[in-house]
């Protein structure tokens, strides 16, 4: 990582009046190559910034370049086109100020619990004893004291994610970045995981960017919601404040009247694209379904 | 448990089948020359132990497997690791590995003792080339489906190469380098075995071609019956050490 400041900040002055960006992506385009030839554009010129602090949510159809907008403001990947940039400087290899939180299961299936949690301060060469005593805190601060010798397959899928939340953030990141990381939970679960998140947020509110294809766990969770248009080329085509007062408890936050003003705003805008992804997918869905019933 | 119900019926199978050949040797039905008998078999294999003129034959054929497994095993996790890292490397030698793969091993020993003599070193090299490629390919398949997801969130961390190698990359590829272990260890013993058989001056596989030299049938099903019971030892070994390395897995922690 490098610590220059990005070129538009020198010629406008930005960087020294206002306040300096969490995340900033400055007309980002990413490509793929594809196997079988040619490229696939996920994401097309899409311009954010996320203020220290602040927690957006990123919603939009199901395969619509969500995740390589977290991947690009991880470091994980570069972008084709623009500049990312986190805290001035631009990213450039892994951004050392994020954690991640992954939809699938990414603990260590060969480690205890403890020892995932411990493997952040370890890897950034914290001593032993001290590395332990940190990792068990924040085990009990997940809830999950009496759980540290359990390998992740004994425990279940709710468990296992707070063991990734406490994993992410013992390191101290400045950004968390999450990937749908409650999707695979059932509705109840995932309640409780939603307010626990809110909680620990709440104590030292860090830069959240929360990507998911569901719009209530959106706007229940952020401070403010982009909406991501249909890929190939997705861009950014709405941003919406969402003003409800904090602490918030997810699921009584759903029955506020300013939480369905907003709902009613972002589902405006993202019908039109959620049906654009569904036709796109459609004649693939369709082949298989009517073999299926001409077989019966 | 299941086991503890069929180990009478797994006995008995045994108990019939030298009961037959020791009453068909003892009525000279079938002639004892050729096909010896149970209590002569037994009768030898205990003056074996009784005067340990055994022990140096099994020492040297023990010596052997654990180096042929060793040295094999390090090569074949050092090269697989190699290679999965370096595609370029893995697509020129692919041909050659494929090639080497398919040979019929034994032609190789009478070269090897001809270039590593009569002893130890030469049953060494031939089990090496045996062990190499079992756990080569594991090694190499282990490294190649590493769980991308694993590798970023550990880099995500703060992990470097090294780190992942000693975090993610060993510990995955340990599960395919544990599970050709059985095949891995027994082919180091056939190593041994072969390459005593072929030429050697002590060694199990020494002694059942000595005993063969001179139609002593006794002497060989002695060395036969040795020489399993010392496979067997080294494969509850091998069980063992892979429960306690696989012990974070759900199939190992299951089992009784």
């Amino acid at each position: 990582m490098s610590a220059r400041i990005a070129p538009e900040d020198l010629l406008s002055g930005g960087a020294y009046r206002r306040r300096v960006s969490a995340i900033e992506f400055a007309g980002v385009t990413r490509r793929f190559a594809v196997p079988r030839g040619g490229t696939y554009v996920a994401v097309e010129d899409v311009s954010l910034s996320v203020a220290p602090g602040e927690f957006v949510a990123i919603v939009g159809p199901t395969g619509g370049g969500k995740s390589t907008l977290l991947n690009l403001a991880a470091g994980l990947i570069r972008p084709s086109a623009g500049a990312v940039s986190s805290f001035g400087q631009r990213v450039d290899g892994i951004n050392r100020r994020a954690a991640y939180l992954f939809q699938q299961d990414v603990l260590l299936p060969w480690k205890t619990a403890l020892d995932n949690v411990v493997l952040g301060p370890l890897l950034r060469r914290r001593p032993k004893g001290q590395a332990e005593a940190l990792a068990r805190q924040w085990l009990a601060r997940v809830g999950l004291r009496g759980f540290e010798n359990r390998y992740p397959h004994q425990l279940s899928g709710g468990m296992r994610k707070r063991v990734a939340l406490a994993q992410s953030l013992i390191v101290g990141p400045e950004i968390l970045l999450m990937d749908e990381p409650f999707s695979a939970l059932d509705v109840q679960t995932r309640a409780l995981m939603e307010n626990d998140l809110l909680r620990i947020w709440q104590d030292d509110r860090k830069t959240v960017l929360f990507v998911t294809h569901d719009l209530e766990e959106a706007i229940a969770l952020a401070d403010r919601v982009l909406v991501l248009s249909a890929g190939p080329g997705a861009r950014i085509i709405g941003a919406h404040a969402v003003a409800l007062s904090r602490p918030r408890d997810v699921t009584e936050v759903r029955l506020e009247p300013a939480f369905q003003d907003v709902y009613r705003a972002v589902w405006g805008q993202l019908r039109g694209e959620v049906l654009r992804a569904y036709a796109a997918s459609v004649p693939a869905l369709d082949e298989p379904s009517g073999t299926r019933s001409a077989r019966s | 448990m299941i086991r503890a119900r069929l180990l009478p019926y797994q006995l008995g199978v045994l108990l019939a089948v030298l009961a037959v050949w020791q009453v068909t040797t003892q009525r000279r039905w079938v002639d004892p020359f050729f096909f010896s008998q149970p209590s002569a078999v037994a009768g030898r294999v205990g003056e074996w132990f009784a005067t340990g003129f055994i022990y140096r034959h099994l020492w040297t054929t023990a010596l052997e497997t654990v180096l042929a497994f060793l040295v094999g095993a390090a090569l074949g996790v050092a090269f697989g690791f190699w290679f999965a890292r370096s595609p370029a490397l893995s697509a020129i030698f692919d041909p050659y590995l494929k090639i080497a793969n398919a040979l019929p091993r034994v032609v190789l020993a009478p070269i090897f003792t001809l270039w590593f003599g009569l002893g130890v070193l030469s049953k060494v090299a031939f089990g090496v080339t045996l062990v190499f490629f079992i756990v080569f390919f594991n090694t190499y398949q282990g490294i190649r489906e590493v769980d991308a997801n694993l590798l970023n969130n550990t880099r995500m961390l703060g992990a470097n190469e090294g780190d992942l190698v000693r975090h993610v990359l060993l510990p995955s590829a340990l599960v395919w380098i544990l599970s050709s272990l059985h095949t891995s260890v027994g082919l180091a013993l056939v190593g041994a075995v072969v390459g005593e058989y072929l030429g050697a001056g002590r060694g199990l596989g020494y002694v059942i071609a000595q005993s063969e030299g001179t139609f002593d049938t006794t002497g060989v099903f002695a060395g036969m019956t040795v020489l399993a019971a010392f496979t067997l030892v080294i494969d509850l070994i091998v069980t063992l050490i892979e429960r306690r390395l696989l012990a974070w897995k759900p199939e190992a922690a299951g089992r009784p």
